[in-house]
């Protein structure tokens, strides 16, 4: 008797041990963002506030119980601007269940990750380069490509000298980061140019953390230079206009910036310097995100006093409403169980016309886009505020003008 | 005769097959190699003009490679979490698996001597915070083969002031 209980135990303990060996413990449905960040590196002004935006829209999903009940997990990865880091970070994380898209803060990490992000069959987000429009493949932009969105610069300098009743074409100086982003405008951006009769001066490149642009700055202007647009992630643009206020260019010269150009951050320090800059950007600034309920309330609700928003902040909330409308139709297609980062890369592809309340134009994904929206506004530095000169325009396809290898 | 039998279909061939395969795995794995370039040095503003390098073969033809730092028991670093290690370098093979790199003055900044950075964008030398002297591994991953070498550098302390 002692030995039949004794096998029969056994069995029972065997069996109970094997089925919860096969089921585990009961987990909850997530999936995950994975965010090649930067929060202590160069550019942490602009992507700590992005990320929180970010962030804070994701905690907001969660608290009402996910998508379908499947909820987010946000891996927030401090590359410090390095692209070793970043890929060594994109290894360590590549494997985790259902991670869905990524995130890279840079277009040197971005093109970097690219090719693995292909290998892996995952889906991957970069800020504005235009060689992921001119190839397509799984990687999407967050707005319009960098080239575009010059051309659109370009359009808008062409209309003021028009309107200041000016004859013949206007001159205009380039200078940026001598890095892929800051070389990424001009390819399409240099023969849009050449398409819509703007002379362009050669351009003029100089390493992230140059401390003074004298030299830059006074060679487009001896060059003949009526517009200068200065590259570079916020503060730069605000620390390449201050120089050129100090050298007095600014009386003589229209100064204008990209998507990156002066936020809150450098407005706020150098207002005087910066008066009358021209910005062209694919998501609200200034007065404009400050007027946007959707992205305010967020914002009180999880960072208190407006005393230090920042309008990026409202991109980061973009990028999760993307997510969000991504996910929603990958579930619906692959439901949980057999979801997987391809699921997501095609979801995207769907998501044509999403509107983001008013943060930016409707998405522009599709088969045949990688571009995260393809309008645009300028807006312009009056009495210290960024304010909008100009509804929401179409970019200029300045991509499809320049042969990429 | 067919107890026999039983037991070296059941024991002796999943054996034999099992063992090949450790081998093999083993074998290739150690076919691929990391030379640190110095394998010694002190932390110095000089590593920015004449970086630390890295030299590897045996990898997969034309995959992308990671070289990685991995932080000894109680080191840690600015914007790395604990347990992660860091990367301070990548490669791409060349068509017969081999490479060459450096450390980009970014990483020699942020990893060797955790620097800050200020508003300006220009790495603020007064916040560093200079990794320790010891003996560090540095590991190169393929990212397709998964074939990994390691190897060490060692990071001594600068030597004395001359007076």
């Amino acid at each position: 008797m002692g030995k039949r209980w004794g096998v029969f135990l056994t069995m029972v303990l065997g069996i109970s041990l094997s089925v919860v060996g096969l089921t585990g413990p009961a987990s909850a449905k997530e999936v995950a963002y994975l965010s090649l960040a930067d929060y202590t590196g160069p550019i942490a002004g602009l992507n700590v506030p992005a990320d929180m935006g970010l962030e804070d829209f994701i905690k907001e999903i969660n608290t009402k119980g996910g998508i379908d009940g499947v909820t987010i997990k946000f891996i927030g990865i401090d590359t410090r601007y390095d692209v070793a880091r970043a890929v060594s970070a994109y290894k360590r994380y590549r494997r985790t269940p259902r991670l869905l898209m990524v995130n890279s803060i840079s277009t040197g990490i971005g093109k970097a990750v690219a090719r693995l992000i292909e290998a892996d069959k995952k889906a991957q987000i970069v800020p504005g380069d235009g060689e992921f429009q001119a190839h397509i493949s799984r990687t999407f932009l967050w707005g319009p490509a960098y080239q575009d969105a010059f051309a659109a610069t370009l359009d808008w300098i062409l209309d003021d000298w028009k309107k200041k009743g000016k004859s013949g074409a206007p001159v205009v100086g380039y200078l940026s980061w001598d890095n892929p982003y800051g070389r990424e405008h001009l390819r399409g951006g240099t023969e849009y140019a050449e398409k819509i009769g703007i002379k362009l001066l050669p351009p003029e490149f100089f390493p992230p953390g140059t401390l003074k642009h004298d030299v830059y700055l006074t060679r487009l202007a001896n060059a003949g230079a009526n517009y200068i647009h200065a590259g570079g992630v916020d503060p730069t643009p605000t620390n390449v206009i201050r120089d050129g206020y100090s050298l007095g260019l600014t009386k003589t010269i229209q100064f204008t910036a990209d998507y990156w150009g002066p936020t809150a951050l450098g407005v706020g320090v150098h207002a005087e310097a910066l008066e009358g800059t021209v910005i062209t950007s694919f998501f609200q600034r200034g007065e404009d995100a400050r007027n946007n309920a959707f992205v305010t309330d967020q914002w009180k609700k999880y960072r208190g006093s407006m005393d230090s928003f920042n309008e990026v902040y409202g991109m980061g909330m973009s990028w999760g409403m993307t997510y969000v409308a991504g996910l929603k139709k990958a579930l619906k297609a692959a439901g949980y169980e057999k979801l997987e980062a391809d699921d997501m890369y095609k979801a995207y592809q769907e998501l044509t016309g999403l509107e983001k309340n008013g943060i930016q134009g409707p998405c522009a994904y599709s088969p045949t886009s990688r571009l995260g929206s393809k309008v645009v506004k300028i807006y312009q530095v009056k009495a210290g505020k960024i304010v909008p000169i100009t509804d929401w325009r179409e970019a200029p396809n300045a991509v499809g003008l320049h042969s990429f290898k | 005769m067919k107890a026999l039998k039983i037991i070296t279909l059941t024991l002796i061939l999943p054996g034999l097959v099992l063992g090949a395969l450790l081998w093999t795995g083993s074998a290739s794995a150690a076919d691929a190699t990391l030379d640190v370039v110095p394998a010694e040095t002190f932390l110095s503003p000089a590593l920015i003009k004449q970086p630390v390098s890295f030299k590897g073969s045996g990898f997969a033809p034309n995959e992308m490679i990671t070289i990685e730092m991995i932080l000894p028991e109680g080191v840690t670093v600015k914007g790395v979490n604990k347990g992660e290690d860091v990367g301070i370098a990548m490669a791409t093979a060349d068509d017969k698996g081999s490479f060459s790199t450096a450390m980009q003055p970014t990483a020699t900044l942020n990893w060797f001597f955790q620097v800050g950075w200020t508003p300006l964008l220009t790495p603020d030398l007064k916040a560093a915070k200079p990794i320790p002297p010891g003996d560090y591994k540095i590991r190169a991953t393929g990212l397709d083969s998964d074939r990994a070498a390691s190897s060490t550098l060692k990071i001594v302390p600068p030597p004395p002031k001359k007076e």
